[in-house]
């Protein structure tokens, strides 16, 4: 189950804003497209992310794809536990598969919400 | 024998795809010029090239420490895409850098597409090979560290093992983007006897180079819905690939970060 409260970019990351902590992962949409998941690269924690700009690169099916931070600030928890347990993001996409916390700075100019996000995924095919 | 122009100058003949066939050269220039053509191509590119010298390429996760066995003096990269180790001798290795959108946004599916043009090349040379779709193999990467070694599914074999290394990087910024990495082996390395080559079906000769590769550069344009058009690298894309071949692919910490 999809939670109502969280935003999404075009690029499939989410990110779940509570007070000036934003909670970021990658969607169930592109969990699917990825497939067969075997490595995940997250950065350190005190290291700052941008929006729009790559945190972290996620590899499945001998393909590097990397993942674009919806958010700025500073990275205040990775989930490291996450890269041994690449299952997760299949089972709990939105859950326990989360990838980075920041302490927010500012958000991405283009995010969008769960409805707009699901019409630009029927776009996408 | 002259590349495929699919363009007469008179009709409509849609997108273009850029064909560029390079001489071989070493491994830190070739994944310059495909990390610059993933940058900065303005539209679908084809690259064709090889290696010299002949070199190993590391996937992109991949850890240096479980090289260390390799012969000293060994050319060694990291590639960006993903995937085993190569050892690139005799191949032919080509690079297509284009729109995502021009692709499955399925990554497995890509790679079906692709590879099914790339098995109709080869069929017209005489080559037989299939992708693996039995259950026997493994959907998601081995324990090998070579891409060769153990096929996984929808790789391209023959009854002698995987005869096409391939390999993805995607950028998913305004403009999703994908670089695709193709070896398709004519002859054994020397380091990676588990390799199935062509030369097991069919002789090795210049005549034979240049029809596959021509056959090859058919099918992928035609698979891709696009017409092919000889052409060469923009002098932002090589400049590009100079400064990605010092900063990026010949420094010994980019090779060394895992």
């Amino acid at each position: 189950m999809r939670p109502d409260d969280l935003k999404f970019q075009k690029s499939h990351e989410w990110c779940k804003i509570d007070g000036d902590v934003a909670t970021i992962g990658i969607s169930d949409y592109a969990v699917s497209h990825l497939s067969d998941l075997v490595f995940l690269d997250l950065p350190d924690v005190g290291s700052t992310v941008t929006a729009g700009e790559s945190f972290g690169e996620i590899e499945s099916v001998k393909a590097v794809s990397s993942l674009y931070s919806p958010v700025t600030g500073e990275v205040l928890e990775s989930n490291e536990e996450l890269g041994d347990s690449l299952e997760w993001l299949s089972e709990e996409p939105f859950g326990k598969a989360w990838m980075i916390k920041v302490k927010l700075t500012a958000e991405g100019s283009d995010l969008m919400d769960g409805a707009a996000y699901d019409a630009h995924c029927k776009a996408e095919g | 024998m002259p590349l495929p122009d699919q363009t007469d100058g008179q009709h409509d003949i849609g997108q273009r795809l850029r064909v560029l066939v390079d001489a071989p050269a070493e491994a830190a220039w070739n994944m310059a010029v495909d990390g610059a053509l993933l940058e900065l191509a303005e539209g679908p590119t084809l690259r064709i090239y090889g290696w010299q010298p002949h070199a190993v390429s590391l996937g992109y996760f991949q850890k240096i420490a479980d090289f260390a066995d390799l012969p000293k003096g060994t050319s060694i990269v990291r590639r960006t895409t993903g995937g085993g180790a190569i050892h690139h001798g005799d191949e032919l290795t080509f690079s297509l850098a284009l729109p995502a959108s021009l692709l499955p946004s399925d990554i497995a599916e890509s790679y079906v597409v692709l590879h099914d043009a790339i098995v109709r090349a080869l069929a017209a040379i005489g080559v037989t090979c299939c992708r693996a779709t039995s259950s026997k193999v493994a959907t998601a990467r081995p324990n090998s560290r070579w891409c060769f070694e153990t096929p996984v599914r929808d790789d391209l074999i023959t009854d002698a093992g995987k005869l096409l290394g391939s390999a993805q990087r995607r950028t998913n910024t305004a403009e999703p983007r994908v670089l695709h990495h193709g070896s398709l082996v004519l002859n054994q390395p020397q380091h990676t006897p588990f390799v199935a080559a062509v030369c097991d079906q069919v002789a090795i000769t210049e005549v034979l180079r240049r029809d596959l590769q021509t056959r090859l550069i058919a099918e992928l344009t035609n698979v891709l819905g696009l017409t092919a058009q000889p052409g060469e690298r923009t002098a932002a894309e090589n400049a590009m690939a100079a400064r990605l071949c010092d900063e990026q692919f010949r420094n010994p910490t980019h090779l060394s970060r895992r």
